[in-house]
């Protein structure tokens, strides 16, 4: 069986009075597909600044890879890859250049960065673009090359914070084939999306966070039986547990 | 495709709309502070415009008068009917030049070109709605001087009623056509080159512009020469206004006449000129439109992709001096140094902040040199204190690296932290210790300071005949004292950093920026001191100058180690926690 490579204890973040995340608390393990669900606003960029080490919670533990978050820091993040939701990078690099400046951080080997460097563009099919500037690249090359970064280190622990967003089909496609790729490796994926249908067909598990509470946790499965319907979709769930369904039957009524 | 024209019109009111009531929303929640200072701002200016307006009148009338012409023996009449002409020139170029930045910032990089388009809201309406907003801004404030002069003219020339609103419609009318063209001007540079590299260059040559004339007195003296400006030289140059055939001069020229009351000559050069102005606005407009729309300006994209990919070779990672430099630091730190180094360099805004420390360190370094070194003490039993002034005062001109080196620092190490920006959490989230950090960003500041400071201590050395022993200490000095300002300023920027701004220009450390300064202003004099003085000071005793040197190292290695070590260790835990919302 493979080991927990994400786990969070009683998870909490105040900003002042405010709760943004409240004694969040789950696993992921390695092997397997993670989905971290909620609307907007839920939390759900909170806590997955606070697991790759953006931001210190207010209580609680985070361990990656086994190793604590906040006291052994280094060890955390040099086994976690991360993908922000909007990919903020260095505009006067290169895409090329940027790889091998991650794989510099990650310490890794220059010649073995340059060819990851050179492996990853050309599947993501950023090789025409590897020596262009990276203010030059669309919002989808933006996004491929964020990943690319986060794939330098082949690590044990990918976090994704929408990662489809503004890709074409064919990226997409690709990216979820490296998701299942790297979870079938042993690896620990976990990715936050608002897409349902994509958590549904893509994720082993899935958790749902609503104003900063982990309010489920299961299999598609075991959150079909906290819907009380083996039919309920994913999104019916999802509607159910988060309070959107009356907004749900506007919408229809209005149609 | 477009809306009749008849819906232009109340579009671009709608336009014109949002546009003011953004400006007042902001002012209304803008801080109490700010508001006040903008009313003052705009009564100030006000207040000036009618300042420029009567003092234009009473020395266009002392020039006008009799007892001028007198002293000067020139006739300035003819001379002053030039102005017009000259002042509406300088406004039509003034806009065009300021009309291009600002067209190039709202067209296509203001981010809401899409937005507006895609609404169904006529295009011409967009586009007359941007150049607008262009131009009415350096409109105003170019009109805040020329519009009080010219009616100053026509108050001291007795110029007819009509002079005064036609001034006013012949300034829009040029200022309208100015815009048009920059907006052409903007198509063809967005052709060539992308907008943002457009912006970087327009902002690295406005920069220099702006320097040069603050420094214009500095320039002058430093060379040497007089700014001398004869009558004549300038009559012939306000005669140029006279020449018929340059479009420019018509519109003075028609309003002079008009003023004048000589109708048919002013009706025939001023309906030109609104003739020509009319036409030139809107074949720009309608030209700009169509270039914008069709993606013609846009094409450059491809091109430049085409060529970028027909360029493949990157350059090997490692040179010689990189190899040896390589063995000095762990991948984290290089990879970070290679990174800043290759950001500050590819981005002009960066290099227009650099640049400006070199100039200035250049002027004054030749300025010091010509002025000579010798010691205000004369004789007897002051020959002791002379002396040891004397060693201590050659010394002096190393100030000048250390200037340089601190004017580089404030904005390299001070910046060091803040310019990684919203891409701080890629270094963040990778296992990089934080004295690997620290150390990356306080050699990306020393070594370029250090850099400048070792040229300047080169050709001041070699001018002023330092012997081996003299150059050799004054390295020391400068590169340990240097060291010291870049842990001052690095701590003090790494407390105060910024990472949201979008303009490289506009990123500070606030406050701690300040005290950043303040302490290395107080730091330099006590390190430089500390080097300095037990060389005076061992002369007066009569103990051998190598004593100096010795006493002088030990201070000063203390003094700048323990400065450009300690507050960088107090400020580590402050920097794991950087950029954490």
């Amino acid at each position: 069986m493979y080991e927990t490579l994400i786990e969070t204890r009683n998870l909490i973040k105040r900003y002042g009075d405010k709760v943004a995340v409240n004694n969040v608390s789950f696993e992921v393990k390695g092997g397997e597909v993670f989905g971290f669900l909620g609307p907007n606003g839920a939390g759900k960029t909170t806590t997955i600044k606070m697991i790759v080490g953006l931001l210190q919670p207010t209580t609680g533990i985070v361990k990656v890879a086994g190793y604590d978050v906040q006291t052994q820091a280094l060890s955390a993040k040099a086994a976690s890859g991360y993908v922000p939701d909007t990919p903020n990078l260095y505009a006067k690099l290169t895409g090329r250049e940027l790889l091998r400046f991650v794989g510099d951080l990650y310490n890794l080997d220059r010649g073995q960065a340059a060819r990851r460097a050179d492996e990853l563009l050309h599947m993501f099919d950023l090789s025409a673009a590897a020596d262009d500037t990276f203010d030059s690249y669309s919002h989808g090359m933006q996004q491929k090359t964020a990943l690319a970064a986060a794939l330098m280190h082949d690590p044990k622990v990918l976090i994704l914070d929408e990662p489809t967003v503004g890709l074409d089909p064919k990226s997409a496609r690709l990216i979820k084939d490296i998701l299942r790729r790297m979870a079938d490796r042993g690896s620990a994926v976990m990715l936050s999306t608002h897409i349902l249908e994509i958590a549904e067909r893509m994720c082993d598990r899935i958790g749902i966070i609503y104003k900063g509470e982990l309010i489920a946790v299961g299999t598609m499965d075991e959150l079909r039986q906290l819907g009380q319907t083996a039919q309920s979709s994913l999104e019916d769930i999802f509607l159910n547990l988060t309070g959107g369904a009356e907004e749900a039957e506007m919408a229809e009524i209005l149609k | 495709m477009s809306a009749p024209n008849a819906q232009v019109l109340p579009a671009v009111m709608k336009l014109l709309h949002l546009r003011l009531r953004i400006m007042v929303n902001s002012f209304r929640h803008a801080k109490r502070g700010s508001k006040i200072g903008l009313i003052i701002l705009y009564t100030m200016l006000l207040g000036f415009g009618v300042f420029v307006f009567g003092l234009s009148k009473v020395l266009l009338d002392f020039v006008r008068s009799p007892d001028m012409a007198r002293i000067t023996g020139m006739d300035f009449a003819a001379v002053l009917v030039s102005i017009p002409a000259l002042i509406l020139s300088a406004l039509f170029l003034g806009t065009l030049l300021t009309s291009f930045g600002v067209l190039l910032q709202a067209l296509y990089l203001s981010g809401d070109m899409d937005f507006l388009i895609a609404t169904p809201v006529p295009i011409r309406a967009v586009f007359i709605a941007k150049l607008l907003q262009a131009v009415i801004p350096n409109f105003a404030i170019l009109a805040l001087l020329g519009l009080p002069i010219l009616f100053g003219l026509g108050a001291s020339s007795g110029y007819g009623a009509v002079y005064y609103p036609l001034v006013i419609l012949v300034m829009i009318a040029l200022a309208l056509a100015a815009a048009g063209l920059a907006s052409l001007l903007v198509m063809l540079v967005v052709r060539v080159m992308s907008p943002r590299r457009a912006a970087e260059i327009l902002a690295f040559f406005g920069a220099l512009f702006g320097f040069a004339c603050s420094q214009l007195g500095n320039f002058a003296n430093l060379f040497g020469r007089d700014i001398h400006v004869s009558g004549t030289r300038l009559a012939g140059i306000l005669l140029l206004a006279e020449v018929r055939w340059l479009p420019l001069n018509w519109a003075g020229q028609g309003l002079v006449a008009l003023g004048q009351n000589h109708w048919g000559t002013g009706v025939l050069l001023l309906g030109g000129t609104l003739g020509v102005a009319v036409g030139v606005f809107v074949f720009a407009l309608i030209t700009a439109e169509q270039l914008y729309y069709s993606g013609w300006a846009g094409m450059q994209i491809v091109a430049r992709k085409k060529t970028s990919r027909s360029s493949r070779a990157t350059q090997p990672r490692t040179n010689v001096l990189g190899l040896g430099i390589a063995r000095l630091f762990s991948k984290p730190v290089l990879g970070i140094v290679q990174k800043d180094y290759l950001t500050l360099r590819r981005d002009l805004r960066n290099i227009s902040q650099l640049i400006t420390p070199i100039i200035l360190g250049i002027m004054y370094t030749l300025s010091l040199l010509r002025r000579s070194s010798e010691t205000p003490f004369d004789g007897g039993a002051a020959n002791v204190f002379s002396e040891s002034f004397r060693v201590a005062l050659s010394y002096t001109s190393v100030g000048m690296s250390l200037f340089v080196g601190w004017m580089v620092l404030s904005r390299l190490a001070q910046m060091g932290f803040s310019h990684e920006g919203r891409n701080y959490w890629l270094v963040k989230v990778s296992p990089v210790r934080t004295g690997q950090l620290l150390l990356a960003k306080f050699v990306v500041a020393y070594l370029p300071a250090v850099g400048l400071g070792l040229l300047f201590l080169l050709v001041i050395s070699s001018v002023q005949g330092f012997s081996i022993v003299q150059f050799l200490y004054s390295l020391v000095i400068m590169l340990l004292c240097q060291a010291g300002t870049a842990g001052i300023l690095l701590a003090f920027g790494a407390i105060g950093a910024n990472f949201t701004w979008d303009d490289p220009r506009k990123m500070n450390a606030g406050g701690m920026g300040c005290l950043g300064q303040i302490a290395t202003m107080l730091y330099l004099p006590v390190a430089f001191g500390a080097f300095i003085i037990p060389l005076g000071l061992v002369s007066v005793f009569g103990f051998p100058i190598a004593f100096g040197y010795l006493a002088g190292l030990l201070f000063g290695v203390g003094v700048t180690l323990v400065c450009a070590y300690v507050p960088l260790w107090l400020v580590r835990k402050r920097v794991e926690r950087l950029g954490e919302a």
